[in-house]
């Protein structure tokens, strides 16, 4: 046994005597009243406070159910036929054994006050318990009490009137006290996080008791003789107080209950378990709701999530939403990263953490591969819309280049043109480049419409999906539910995906017409292309439809060709546009 | 062969009749080039500008007849010259625009002319190297009337083909083309060699033919004919 033990052992024994010995006074008194069961919650308070000091050394509870203990046994004592005795048995021992229940119940699980309401709450009931125990201790006439063989009087103002009145005041201003207590109880849990509320559940059941208790006060009295039902209502206040201590106490050691909850766990994760469901396991086991957990990236720094997206680890210390981070580690190496409510028993975690070893390793593996995939399919969308953007680079590059240069030829040459009027030659020669530079011109305008139409730049997908069906050489319907502009690479893809089906539909199609829709739902660009032909229609066929739609899922988008049973076909692709 | 509209381009050389022009394009080589032609045509180049910004700057200052302007400019190279031309007949009715590209699509033609049916052209880039046709459309600008690149009109033409064009004689056909392109029926009589009262006679049967209200002046007309050709 260590040293603190033995302390602890000889506190408890020390203290048990305090409570037999009051009740002994109390016997040797005549007080009427059944000892045994007054003692029953001193002893409680007793065992639950040196069990609490045992097991949670730093934790101030105990301490405070000890002075519980010697604070309400006073009263006890206070039936001794010496000199102070009575005034101090009626005074503290009467007033200060609520105030210390009130700061249990509040400052529990930590045995510490948290905010400053709390702290002026606790100060406010000592006050007034104090002040009350100071009155009475000064006005306290022990004849009165019955006390005939007190010799020495501390009372300097014997008044049994201003003790009574004392005392009438205290118990009208408890009514306020509880209200304030009430108060910071209800204002504690709007406070806590979740895996503080399921660890405060004892205090409430405790509460629930205490004011059970109060309620049968209206009802008790000490006196079996005169009043027997109201004598057994009294007996049975003093079992239900019996019970508060000790719940207190399972609430204290419940992580150590909570550590069942490991094995349960353990049981749990013995069956396959659908991906993803690991975080959900380990949040129910150790009662956080708001558990997550973030793998390790393979030779890589940064952290994913299960489904393989990045999962930053909260900075130490960042803000009031204060996370702790327990690391799980195989061979020196991280393998993941428990993020969690810092209320948790940081031994429970660990013993979680090693249960779920092996699922965590399984876990980490498929979310490397997710996080793999998602990289590539991010460089793949990357590939795309930089083909896109060089497409976009290559027509603004025409048009502010050749296309005006040769625009700015084709006015010097006619200028020139002009004044050589008078010789037929020069003049043949120079309509002759003129007429060469025109058709230049021309080519030069449909090979740049052919890499990015310049209306797509100037005004967006509606009005280049028109242009482009004002081109077709088959009627064309459009219709589009919005004008505004998209990104860049989105507008792109979809002008493509319209421009390939209805070349599609021109070439193979046998249609007498198509209609192209252009809508915009939840962030989602949708584009439909749907003609009235022979049908037969198959991305897997032509190798431009294929090419779509391999650039439209390379935006997370998706392509769809289907040949109705009626005949026709239908292109559609949906893109995501948020942003 | 010379056209018919040097006699016109010839008249604009008294200094009365002196058509003032403010020009607008990023490109200084393209900008300098035009403004010599203009000038030698008799015409008073006002200011010239690089974005809209300094084009909106010089309308203010110089209260031109005509502003001739690339679609694309700085800052964002898309339209700008386009909601330009908006905002400067919005706010200048006197001020005709005749608007570049070196691309050319109905929808940005009806877009101009649906906001202001007078004063507004819309040409292909390189139609500046036909210099008579060129002066001759921003003189008609300058005059109140409007200016559509014959591109946008064949192209409308085309697609129509087989509708109720098909029951017009080639005749009327040409005339179509004309006042689509936003000529008065004075400039059809010239090009085609015809008296005002057949002009007439022609535009009356395709009115008729095409089911269309007979315009009040040649500067609406051109609106109604394109946007009946755009939706037929």
């Amino acid at each position: 046994m260590t040293r603190r033990r033995w302390w602890l052992l000889a506190l408890g024994i020390v203290l048990l005597g305090w409570i037999l010995g009051g009740e002994w006074v109390s016997i040797h008194a005549h007080v009427p009243e059944n000892h045994f069961i007054d003692a029953l919650p001193g002893l409680s308070f007793l065992l639950a406070g040196i069990v609490a000091l045992d097991q949670r050394p730093g934790n101030r509870i105990g301490w405070l159910m000890i002075a519980y203990v010697v604070v309400s046994y006073l009263g006890n004592w206070g039936n001794l036929q010496v000199p102070v005795a009575p005034a101090i048995g009626s005074s503290i021992g009467q007033q200060l054994g609520g105030a210390i229940l009130a700061h249990i119940a509040l400052s529990y699980p930590t045995g510490r006050l948290r905010t400053r309401f709390e702290r002026a709450v606790i100060g406010i009931i000592y006050g007034v318990s104090s002040l009350t125990s100071l009155v009475i201790l000064l006005a306290f006439d022990p004849r009165a009490a019955g006390c005939t063989r007190c010799a020495w009087e501390p009372a300097p103002f014997p008044s049994r009137t201003t003790v009574m009145t004392a005392n009438l005041v205290a118990q009208r201003l408890d009514f306020i006290l509880v209200l304030l207590f009430l108060a910071a109880v209800w204002l504690r849990w709007r406070r806590v996080t979740p895996a503080e509320r399921r660890a405060l559940a004892p205090l409430w059941v405790a509460v629930g008791v205490v004011c059970l208790v109060d309620l049968l006060g209206a009802f008790a009295s000490p006196f079996p003789v005169r009043q027997p039902f109201a004598y057994l209502v009294w007996e049975l206040q003093s079992v239900l107080y019996v019970s508060v201590p000790l719940i207190f106490l399972w609430g204290l050691l419940s992580a150590r209950l909570a550590r069942s909850a490991v094995g349960d766990l353990m049981i749990e994760l013995d069956k396959p378990l659908p991906p993803g469901q690991l975080r959900a396991c380990l949040a129910r086991a150790l009662g956080d709701p708001s558990l997550v957990v973030a793998y390790a990236r393979d030779g890589l720094d940064g952290w994913v999530d299960a489904d393989g997206q990045p999962r930053p680890l909260p900075e130490p210390g960042s803000g009031q939403q204060a996370r702790t981070v327990t690391m799980v580690e195989r061979d020196g190496q991280p393998l993941a990263a428990l993020i969690h409510d810092p209320a948790l028993d940081q031994r429970l975690v660990c013993a979680a953490a090693a249960a779920a070893g092996m699922m965590i390793a399984n876990e980490r593996l498929q979310a490397e591969v997710r996080a793999q995939l998602e990289e590539v399919r991010a460089s793949r969308q990357r590939i795309v819309e930089a083909g896109d953007a060089e497409r976009r680079r290559v027509e603004r590059n025409i048009h502010d280049g050749a296309q005006q240069r040769m625009a700015t030829l084709a006015l010097s040459l006619a200028m020139l043109r002009d004044r050589v009027a008078g010789d037929p030659a020069i003049a043949a020669c120079l309509d002759q480049a003129a007429a060469e530079l025109k058709q230049a011109i021309a080519e030069l305008r449909e090979l740049a419409r052919g890499i990015h139409p310049a209306i797509l730049t100037e005004e967006g997908l509606p009005a280049a999906v028109e242009a482009l069906a004002d081109r077709s050489a088959l009627p064309v319907r459009v219709h589009a539910d919005f004008n505004e502009r998209l990104p860049g690479p989105i507008e792109a893809i979809a002008y493509f995906v319209v421009a390939e089906a209805l070349a599609n539909v021109t070439k193979y199609a046998g249609a007498s017409g198509a209609v192209v829709d252009l809508s915009r739902r939840n962030g989602t660009l949708r584009v439909e292309v749907t003609d009235d032909g022979i049908g037969g229609a198959d991305a897997a066929r032509g190798s431009g439809l294929r090419g779509l739609e391999d650039r439209v899922s390379a935006v997370r988008g998706s392509f769809r060709v289907e040949n109705p049973p009626g005949g026709g076909a239908r292109v559609r692709a949906e893109i995501p546009c948020d942003g | 062969m010379p056209e018919p509209g040097g006699t016109v381009a010839g008249a604009g050389g008294t200094p009365a009749s002196r058509v003032r022009v403010v020009l607008a394009d990023d490109s200084v080589l393209f900008r300098e080039g035009l403004a010599r032609l203009l000038a030698d045509r008799g015409f008073v180049v006002a200011a010239q500008a690089g974005d809209a910004d300094e084009l909106h700057a010089a309308v203010h200052r110089e209260a031109p007849d005509v502003v001739v302007t690339d679609i694309r400019m700085p800052p964002t190279n898309t339209n700008e010259g386009l909601l330009a031309a908006q905002r400067i007949r919005a706010e200048h009715p006197g001020v005709g625009v005749l608007v570049l590209s070196h691309h050319v699509e109905t929808r940005q033609a009806i877009k101009l002319l649906q906001d202001a049916p007078q004063r507004v052209g819309y040409l292909l880039k390189d139609r500046v190297s036909d210099i008579s046709e060129f002066t001759e459309a921003v003189r008609r600008i300058a005059r109140g009337g409007s200016v559509i690149d014959p591109e946008v009109v064949a192209h409308l033409l085309r697609r129509h083909a087989d509708s109720a064009l098909a029951g017009l004689t080639g005749r009327e056909h040409d005339i179509l083309t004309l006042m689509a392109q936003g000529r008065s029926n004075r400039a059809i009589c010239d090009r085609l060699f015809l008296s005002p009262k057949t002009v007439e006679t022609h535009i009356g049967a395709i009115f008729t033919k095409l089911g269309l209200l007979p315009a009040a002046d040649d500067h609406r007309r051109v609106l109604a004919v394109i946007t009946y050709l755009k939706n037929a």
